[in-house]
């Protein structure tokens, strides 16, 4: 192999670095515009630090739209939490099923039915489910968004792709040695699952913070908006208050940036995984 | 239930004696409950209120028009610019989308960047996860005229300035320069995870071969990236044609229509209480998707393996 030349090096290293800047730079804004008076940014946009470093905009978005910032923040916790963790058990459970009996034809139909529905413009699904919703009386309560939200394309894929891969000798040796269906599940599967189910989780916790039209739909009051929702909302306010605007950004964006700082081998893995076999 | 088990001959995968479909039943049902109530069930009544009339179509019985929703939506002269609009703006975020990211894929797969690879790898995919809603708050900020650090910018540097979400004529590269800064890290983790896989005794024998860079990429590279491509082109597409919350957030639809994509006028339609319109439009959306969706497979199916 010939050895690339330096200029060429540099140049690529300059060309990722730039591309890396246009990526970072809308968050550093945000943070640094969250710290300055919405007269001090108009004055001057583009200043890369802030005039001083006061939390005092936390008092001005301490309620948004009548409803206080701690309720928001605790409805993504808790709605996030809760539809990640039955998206995940009742995925798993799915895929497992579908998996180890691929041909019985009603499992076979469920499959397609759950492909549709995934292709299925989702914004516009939304619309049906709130009629669907008005029929079972699960509007404005927080258990229409936890169900609604559980469902999801990437952690099926990444369970089917997954149990997929589990040697059939192992099923088999158990089988002989006369456990159950429900043993294998437990003392086989589930261990060797382990993985699996914690990036998935993760990835579901990341992709349903982030969801917001369900949310807006499905709820009767800002009693069940989530962060996203309320940030929406203060955007959307006539009269800007920007510096709320990108203070309630931040807190937005927070929590699962840091998140993902954490875990990031096991999401880009993850998600990659669970794509490729869509 | 032993009769289901007797469909088919067992795969291979599986053990030859196969228990009872039994306990999956169990298994199944909740995932079955949720695919049902919030899938299958809402595209169907979605399908079936497309034929109803607007004001009917909550009540137990309703009114049955035949096609008169659809021939109205196509009488509708916002909605058939909706639909060349939403056409024309997934073909280019499609190509722009996989063109960026398999170039900056290539790029930090190559010797050229060395140990920056993983930062800038998190620098691209970081939007991907973080919240579209906040992502698009501050991209529409920063398009602001008055507020915006991006004009400023341009104006130091002694460019011209963008006009960003105010002018019809630069609205649609605004979006779309938003959306590709939300999106296209994940088309890029994609592109690598393949070029991780492609067989290096190829690029070897090319390189003893003489090829030149192009000839390599050409020949050598592409073909191996088939798979991520039709990943990547099927995904973009379904992602682009539904185009909604990026409009939501920065433009409304506008200025002048000029970003009021089908999701989003439908979207309207639905808040207006026009069902019958509103579902309509969902179904000839969803065929769209269904239909370029499935070309595109068979497409990449036909062409001869490279």
């Amino acid at each position: 192999m010939q050895r690339p030349s330096p200029w060429l090096k540099a140049l690529a290293i300059i060309t990722a670095t730039l591309v890396s800047v246009i990526c970072l730079y809308p968050y550093y804004w945000m943070l640094v515009s969250s710290f300055r008076t919405t007269q001090a940014i108009l004055s001057s946009p583009l200043r890369p630090w802030p005039e001083q470093l006061s939390l005092d905009v936390l008092r001005e978005i301490a309620t948004v739209g009548g409803t206080p910032l701690w309720r928001y923040a605790l409805n993504s916790v808790l709605i996030t939490s809760a539809s990640t963790l039955i998206g995940i058990l009742v995925t798993a459970l799915g895929a497992y099923a579908l998996v180890r009996r691929p041909k019985f034809w009603l499992f076979r139909c469920l499959r397609a039915g759950f492909m549709v529905t995934i292709m299925y413009p989702y914004m516009l699904l939304v619309i049906p489910v709130y009629i669907v919703m008005y029929k079972i009386g699960l509007l404005g309560g927080y258990s229409g968004i936890i169900l609604f939200l559980a469902l999801g394309p990437i952690q099926f894929f990444l369970f089917e792709q997954f149990f997929q891969t589990i040697p059939r000798s192992i099923i088999e040796a158990a089988l002989i040695d006369g456990a159950s269906e429900a043993q294998i599940l437990f003392s086989v599967v589930l261990p060797l699952a382990m993985p699996v189910v914690a990036t998935a989780s993760i990835i579901t916790f990341l992709l349903n913070w982030a969801q917001w039209l369900p949310v807006l739909v499905v709820s009767r009051s800002p009693d069940t908006y989530t962060l996203p929702v309320a940030l929406l909302n203060l955007n959307g306010e006539l009269g800007v208050n920007f510096q709320g605007i990108m203070a309630l950004s931040v807190l937005t964006t927070i929590p699962v940036t840091l998140f993902f700082l954490v875990a990031q081998r096991r999401v880009m893995s993850g998600m990659t995984a669970g794509a490729v076999k869509g | 239930m032993n009769a289901a088990t007797a469909h088919g001959p067992p795969r291979p995968l599986l053990p030859d004696r196969m228990p009872p479909v039994g306990i999956f039943w169990l298994f199944v049902l909740p995932f079955a409950a949720l695919t049902a109530v919030f899938g299958v069930w809402p595209i169907i009544l979605s399908i079936q209120t497309s034929f109803t009339a607007s004001a009917t179509a909550l009540k137990p019985n309703p009114t049955w028009v035949g096609l008169a929703n659809y021939v109205s939506i196509f009488a509708d002269p916002v909605f058939v610019a909706s639909l060349w609009r939403t056409l024309l703006y997934t073909f280019l975020a499609v190509v722009s989308t996989i063109t960026l990211a398999l170039l900056y894929a290539l790029l930090l797969h190559s010797a050229l960047v060395g140990r920056g690879r993983t930062f800038f790898k998190l620098a691209i995919f970081l939007p991907v996860v973080t919240p579209d809603i906040a992502g698009y708050v501050v991209w529409r900020w920063l398009y602001d005229q008055s507020f915006g650090a991006l004009n400023m910018a341009l104006a130091a540097l002694h460019l011209p300035t963008f006009g960003g979400l105010a002018s019809t004529s630069t609205v649609l590269q605004a979006v779309l320069i938003a959306e590709l800064w939300h999106h296209v890290g994940f088309y890029v983790v994609i592109f690598l995870a393949n070029l991780a896989l492609c067989d290096k005794g190829q690029m070897e024998a090319a390189d003893i071969d003489g090829a030149g860079a192009w000839q390599k990429f050409w020949h050598v590279v592409l073909p191996q990236l088939r798979p991520a491509l039709l990943v990547n082109s099927v995904y973009a597409l379904i992602q682009y044609l539904k185009t909604f919350t990026v409009v939501a957030v920065m433009t409304k639809g506008g200025p002048n229509d000029a970003t009021n994509f089908l999701s989003y006028y439908a979207y309207q339609l639905f808040d207006q209480g026009r069902y019958g319109e509103a579902t309509a439009m969902a179904s000839v959306l969803f065929a769209i998707v269904i239909v370029l969706a499935a070309a595109l497979m068979r497409l990449q199916r036909t062409r001869p393996a490279g």
